[in-house]
């Protein structure tokens, strides 16, 4: 026991006073809708908790004094935490300096060594089985410092500390939600010092974030039920009503990946009626529509996920406590329940219309999210969708090739020269370019790929014109262009930091074809076959793999009426087909994608049923 | 190069409540931001000003200020965050950063306006920027930061916002080349203004502002939005942009009001004057890639700002300089006139403009001649403006009109006043560094004399004796170190005296390791031929007691911080943050040089007094130690009438007489003694002559060597008699030769302890004469090895009992232990006085 007399009790009072005094303060500034003067009344308390705690800890730890001084460390605790939105290492060593002034009544705290939190917890919760007054505050410091163990991922701490504070015995240190579950704080007396959040809020806090936390992680690495268990605790438990939205978000996802459809749509329908943040339920109701083939659904999901985007939800201040939202780990892109933001949800929208055939629509919603972007009058910044979707230009790519796609080639071409014309300085002089082709320098300038893919975009554009001249130009151009790119320039230029979509080998193959194809298809049509030969002999060369490009070369090989080589090539084809089909496709942009599905021959089968029969007769004679 | 001092009307002074970190004017809304340390931003209108001044009236404490002076209160703070450490206004938009537990926080608000509330939504966006060590500071409380980061605004050249309207003054426009290549395809085509933040770490990083627009609960992914453009290996404490190209189709741009430069020239800095310039440029093959060069300039630089033709402006303390990025004349290539931007130059050679110390610059309007106005506040607080005309340089030639005389002495006065304050400045950092150099030249030579001679006396020498005198009613036994200068160089400035005193462990206990203390004197100025005398106590200690022997070492030590470190810091007249701390990484390791000068021992003998042998007049005090209960027992017991002569007065006689004495005696042989002491006591009896060598570094000795004393009753410094008594005797069986002639020196004493150290001390002299008798190659007499094999073996057979005695002794009860005890006295006292001698 000490020895110090305690402070003068009037000095006590003077101290419990103020305390409460700040703790009212804190509750003023709690109901105060003007969030400056909240800011305000919330930073001058955390000042003032921070003087008096100055104050106690000033003079030698006294057993009388102990539980103030506690409640006092919690609240400020408390209120630092919530004003910063986070524990920092602060926090840490606010908690050892309360541990170590009640080891100091002890005189157990001996030669300072450098002891582990863990091991002060111990030493304390064993001596304070002598001091039952302390125990309220004992436990409420203990729910904080469970909470910022929470919040760093060390639950083995956590475990140990619930155990010690449960006074357990038992080996089972790992089940974390029982120790959770059994740990009662004792009640509050009704005259101890006014505190911020007592012991039992915390523990509920604890309780929900815990299993949230769990949730979201087996969730992440594949294990369905457990998440789906742990996503059901957290959903009885004492939620608030913006977590519950998660929580029944991320049971929708879960049960959708478990494949029931039905039931994870029950708990989105939840979610939704939740109200605050609808951007999480309604993504991934569209995720659930697109997967049971409802594309109408999905894509009307999707246009009220942008309507919801739009709106900027006046979210709540946070609370002035240590809250459930506090302790969950940030939203990172990856998580599940990461909506993005409203151009984000509208390319989402767009391209989903681009893809699933509704190319007007598409066209309509990639022209608004391009005026979002660009347009400077808007009073609010509007963010591209950012990495890991498709850069900017690719944006306008995409753009173009709905319009085309949709019949406004007009509407393509001036999105196409905008992208150019915005993007001009960055790209090589095109007067080096000849420079360096007559001179034949071995540096030869860099292009990014999509000026390539613009050029493409235009002679498709020029080719729904009805205007070959240009068209063939394009497609001349861009060749020329793609010719000289190397995807494995590691250029840090400044056009290139944005295609780690279109820089794969791949990409660069396809849209070699696609351009030597949809040229060779121009020549076609001005009846110059002898060229388009030429052009489908090279991109069959240059993609193998790519069997529209085989087709069309057959196709003009039976029109100049060169049988062997026909057949040869059928030969050909025919072993191709043997082969298990590789998806090649899968990694190309949604514009080159978009582009290689125009110039798909149109009767392929019935062409090579044709060759089928009028080569295997002469041998069937 | 005039500086003038320009007439100003202070029309209102605001008082904030922190330190002003950062401050920003935004002319059109004629709002003022300002950034007050561990508080927030403020925001003030200075449209009205009377309405701020109503508010803060009635209050006792503003009655002190000047009328003028407007107390800033929390209504005016329109983002209370006390982690704030920079931030940048544009448009409607707040861009500020945070000091996050781990990381640089930036984050956007809609701009609030002073006085009214902004909604809760307010914060638009948020990035983490990077991960840093935070400042160790007091906990709870952040520390005051050294270096804060810098925020600027970058915007593209096609930015719809007409640029420079609704911008703070930190925001530039880059050519479409420089941004693009800086911030990628992205920002180009979103046209989106790029902040720029420079951070203490080193860091120099981008976030294109279109995008950092995210909800609260999930800040931006950093690796998406930050672009970490160079690390700079300094903190970044200066960001700016220039125009290098003088380009003629934008001539006529230049021209137009309220338009701005587009600069194609990117520029940072760091405070020790590494310097990052980084500009586009097309290589071989026609591709645009960034030039990116580093430079060096002068540091510590205090700030910087970035003019019109390529220069840059940059303040030390003890200049202000100004280099030139534009390329200077011809192109670098001939062969390729118009093909884009030329290089930056190899290398930047800093032109003075012999300003000292400007702490803030800020480059005016372009004067129409094609100079430059630079604003600067120096150090001292003086406002300047400064007119650069760096073509003409032709004074006086011009016709001075009567009109313009008063303005041309008034700027003339200016810039004396200019000079005068910057050749202060310089004379001073000259002198001082002069200062260190004559020093520094002294205390080589002063080094070199004293460790370049061997032998012979040093030319630096410190010579201990010792004294004892009266302090605050009690004896202390005092050292006296004598610092004597025989070199013929001066210690000056820097060097200092240490003495360490160095006591043996506690005879009693065993276990206790001596203490020391070690005593730094400067000595300030000590001239050839003068010498410094210092006095230190080494006793009793704290509890009263003397733990001798007790060494005193003197050393020499001369301080390089002391005098070089000054010297080379020549800032340390300016509070300024960047240069107050010690020049990094200038002074080796060791902070001095260390010259051991002398190293002394003071044992029993040196301290013993003889208050027998004073003369009457001069006869201290009694001496008493600490009071003894077994001698206040027998003062006790005396009789009252007892005769004063007929015993030794005072209680230690008593004691003599009560308990017996403990005895040590050493033996000698006089022939070895005599070859010793032959030269310095020739004509004394040998026995006088040995006393006189004991105690030579005794005070008494001069009585003992009047009186011609063999034997001599001391006090040793606890307060024990201590009885010496040198005799000659005749040893027989020793040597088959005959009887050998041996001085015996006895000691006596009541207190075991001080037989035990006056046995040591005569021992540690003996040794050193032997020492010295051998080095002269003097031999000893024949011995009978049987005898002295006898003895050895008697003193084999006491130790062994010993041993046996000790043993018993820890098992034994009360009664039969007594009786061990004295025995183990008895044989104690037959190992003291040994029957070998010294030959």
């Amino acid at each position: 026991m000490s020895h110090q007399t305690p402070p003068d009790s009037s000095c006590l009072d003077l101290w419990r006073e103020k305390n409460d005094q700040l703790v009212r303060q804190v509750k003023v500034a709690q109901d105060s809708g003007l969030s400056l003067r909240r800011q305000q009344l919330a930073q001058d308390a955390l000042e003032g908790l921070r003087e008096l705690l100055c104050s106690l800890q000033g003079l030698p730890a006294a057993v009388a004094v102990l539980p103030l001084e506690l409640t006092v460390t919690c609240n400020f605790i408390i209120l630092k935490t919530s004003v910063a939105q986070g524990f920092t290492e602060d926090q840490t060593q606010d908690i050892q300096r309360g541990l170590e002034r009640v080891l100091e009544t002890q005189e157990q705290l001996g030669p300072r060594l450098e002891r582990g939190l863990m091991e002060l917890w111990d030493s304390v919760l064993h001596a304070s089985s002598l001091l039952l007054d302390l125990l309220p505050a004992l436990h409420r410091l203990a729910g904080l410092q469970a909470a910022l163990w929470l919040s760093t991922d060390h639950l083995r701490d956590l475990a140990l500390l619930l155990q010690t504070l449960n006074g357990s015995q038992s080996g089972s240190s790992e089940d974390l939600l029982l120790h959770l579950k059994t740990w009662s704080p004792p009640a509050e007396e009704s005259d101890a010092p006014l505190t911020l959040q007592d012991a039992r809020g915390l523990r509920d806090v604890l309780l929900t974030a815990f299993t949230y936390r769990q949730g979201l992680q087996e969730l992440i690495i594949g294990n369905l039920p457990k998440a789906l268990s742990s996503l059901h605790e957290a959903a009885s438990g004492l939620c608030p009503r913006p977590v519950l939205v998660q929580v029944y978000t991320a049971l929708g996802t879960c049960l959708r990946k478990m494949g029931n459809p039905q039931r994870a749509l029950v708990y989105l329908v939840e979610a939704l009626k939740g109200g605050s943040a609808l951007g999480p339920p309604l993504l991934e109701a569209s995720r659930l529509y697109q997967q049971l083939g409802d594309t109408a659904a999905e894509l009307e999901s999707l246009e009220l996920l942008v309507e919801a985007l739009s709106v900027t939800h006046s979210s709540e201040a946070p609370q002035l406590l240590i809250e459930v939202e506090l302790l969950l780990p940030r939203l990172d892109p990856a998580l599940p329940l990461h909506c993005g933001t409203q151009s984000q949800a509208k390319h989402l929208l767009a391209s989903r219309c681009l893809q699933t055939g509704r190319a007007e629509d598409a066209a309509e919603h990639y022209l608004d999210l391009l005026a979002l972007l660009l347009d400077g009058s808007e009073p609010r910044f509007a963010p591209p969708p950012s990495p890991p979707g498709p850069c900017m230009p690719e944006v306008f790519l995409e753009a173009a090739a709905a319009l085309i796609q949709a019949g406004r080639a007009q509407d393509a071409l001036t999105v196409c020269e905008e992208l150019l014309s915005r993007t001009s300085f960055l790209l090589p002089k095109m007067s080096q370019l000849w420079k360096g082709a007559r001179k034949g320098t071995k540096g030869l300038p860099h292009c990014p790929l999509w000026v390539s893919a613009t050029h493409l975009l235009q002679g498709q554009a020029w080719v729904q014109l009805g205007a070959q001249k240009e068209a063939v130009s394009e497609f001349s151009w861009c060749l020329e262009l793609l010719f000289r790119s190397t995807p494995e320039d590691k250029e840090q230029g400044a056009a290139s930091n944005c295609e780690q979509g279109c820089k794969s080998e791949v990409a660069l193959q396809q849209l070699q074809a696609a351009a030597l194809i949809s040229r060779g298809l121009e020549w076609v049509a001005c009846g110059q076959d002898t060229k388009a030969l030429q052009d489908f002999l090279l991109s069959v060369q240059m993609c193998p793999g790519n069997r529209d490009a085989s087709i069309h070369l057959l196709q003009t090989l039976r029109r100049l009426d060169r049988r062997d080589e026909a057949t040869a090539l059928w030969w050909r084809l025919e072993a191709q087909t043997k082969l298990p089909q590789k998806d090649t496709t899968w990694s190309l942009p949604l514009y080159l994608e978009t582009c290689l599905s125009w110039i798909r021959p149109s009767d392929h089968e019935t062409l090579l049923e044709e060759f089928r029969t009028s080569v295997l007769e002469p041998r069937g004679l | 190069m005039v500086p003038c001092t320009a007439p100003l009307w202070v029309v209102a002074a605001y008082r904030f409540p922190g330190q002003v970190w950062h401050l920003e004017l935004l002319a059109p809304r004629r709002a003022l931001y300002v950034l007050c340390a561990q508080k927030g931003v403020y925001c003030l209108s200075l449209d009205h000003l009377s309405r701020s001044t109503s508010q803060d009236d009635g209050d006792s404490e503003d009655s002190e200020l000047p009328s003028f002076v407007i107390p800033v209160g929390p209504d005016a703070c329109i983002l209370p965050d006390a982690s704030l450490c920079a931030f940048t206004v544009l448009e409607d938009t707040l861009v500020t950063l945070v000091q996050g537990p781990t990381q640089w926080k930036m984050q956007l608000f809609e701009r609030p306006c002073p006085g009214e509330d902004p909604q809760p939504g307010g914060q638009i966006g948020e990035v983490e920027l990077s991960t840093y060590a935070p400042p160790a500071g007091v906990p709870g409380k952040p520390a005051d930061p050294r270096f804060l980061p810098v925020l600027c605004c970058v915007s593209p050249p096609a930015s719809r916002v007409p640029h420079g309207q609704l911008w703070g003054p930190g925001s530039f426009t880059l050519k479409e080349a420089l941004f693009g290549l800086l911030f990628g395809a992205d920002a180009t085509l979103l046209e989106s203004p790029v902040i720029l933040c420079g951070l203490p770490d080193g860091q120099l990083c981008s976030v294109a502002l279109k995008v950092l627009v995210t909800s609260r609960s999930a800040p931006g992914d950093p690796k998406a939005l930050v672009k970490i453009l160079h690390h700079l290996e300094e903190p970044v404490i200066f960001i700016g942009a220039l125009r290098t190209e003088p380009q003629a189709e934008e001539a006529a741009e230049e021209t137009l009001p309220g338009e701005d430069v587009h600069s194609d020239c990117l520029v940072a800095l760091g405070p020790y004057g590494r310097t990052l310039a980084i500009k586009a440029s097309w290589d071989e093959a026609g591709n645009l890639v960034p030039e990116l060069r580093e430079y060096c300039l002068p540091g510590p630089v205090l700030c910087a700002a970035c003019g019109g033709g390529g220069r840059v402006y940059h303040s030390t303390p003890s200049d202000l300089c100004m280099v030139d990025l534009a390329r200077g004349g011809a192109p670098l290539d001939p062969t390729q006139p118009d093909e884009g931007p030329g290089g930056l130059p190899p290398l930047l050679c800093p032109a003075s403009l012999s300003i000292c110390s400007v702490v803030t610059l800020a480059v005016l309007s372009r004067a129409p001649e094609g100079g430059t106005e630079l604003l600067a506040l120096s150090a001292k607080g003086r406002l300047m403006i400064c007119s650069l005309d760096l073509n003409s340089e032709a004074p006086g030639l011009s016709p001075v009109s009567r009109a313009n005389t008063g303005q041309k002495i008034k700027e003339l006065l200016s810039g004396i006043g200019n000079v005068s304050e910057r050749v202060s400045f310089l004379k001073k950092a000259v002198d001082q560094r002069n200062k260190a150099l004559t020093s520094l030249n002294e205390a080589m030579n002063v080094s070199c004399a004293l460790l370049s001679s061997r032998e012979g006396p040093k030319p630096i020498s410190c010579t201990t004796t010792v004294g004892w005198s009266r302090l605050q009613l009690q004896d202390v036994l005092m050292a006296t170190c004598l610092l004597e200068n025989r070199s013929a160089f001066c210690l000056g400035q820097g060097w200092t005296l240490c003495i360490q005193v160095l006591t043996s462990s506690s005879a009693l206990d065993l276990d206790s390791a001596g203490s020391a203390t070690t005593y730094t004197i400067p000595v300030g100025q000590l001239s050839p031929g003068s010498q410094r005398e210092v006095t230190l106590p080494l006793g009793p200690g704290e509890n009263g007691t003397f733990d001798l022997p007790v060494t005193v070492s003197c050393t020499l030590f001369y301080s390089l911080r002391e005098v070089v470190g000054r010297a080379l810091a020549p800032s340390d007249s300016f509070e300024d943050p960047c240069v107050d701390e010690d020049p990094p990484d200038v002074l080796p390791e060791q902070e001095g040089i260390c010259l051991p000068l002398s190293r002394h021992t003071v044992d029993l003998l040196q301290s013993l007094r003889f208050p027998g042998l004073a003369p009457p007049c001069t006869q201290a005090p009694p001496l008493r130690g600490p009071a003894d209960p077994v001698d206040a027992f027998l003062e006790a017991c005396r009789e009252p009438g007892s005769q004063p002569g007929s015993q030794p007065a005072g209680p230690a006689s008593l004691r003599a007489a009560y308990l017996p004495p403990s005895v040590a005696c050493i033996k000698v042989s006089a022939e070895l003694l005599r070859a010793a002491l032959d030269d310095s006591h020739s004509g004394v009896p040998l026995c006088c002559a040995t006393l006189q060598w004991l105690l030579a570094e005794n005070a008494a000795v001069d009585v003992v060597r009047a009186r011609a004393l063999s034997s001599v009753q001391g006090v040793a410094p606890d307060g024990a008699d201590v009885h010496l008594i040198v005799r000659e005797v005749a040893v027989t069986d020793l040597c088959p030769a005959g009887a050998i002639q041996v001085v015996e020196i006895q000691v006596e004493s009541s207190s075991l302890a001080d037989v035990c150290r006056a046995h040591h001390a005569i021992i540690g002299r003996m040794q050193t004469m032997v020492r010295q008798q051998a080095a002269q190659g003097s031999s000893p007499p024949d011995l009978r090895v049987q005898y002295l094999r006898q003895i050895h073996a008697n003193h084999e057979t006491l130790l062994r009992e010993v041993q046996m005695l000790r043993d018993r002794l820890c098992v034994e009860d009360e009664a039969s232990s007594c009786t061990t005890a004295q025995r183990l006295l008895q044989v104690y006292k037959q190992l003291r006085s040994p029957s070998l001698i010294l030959l």
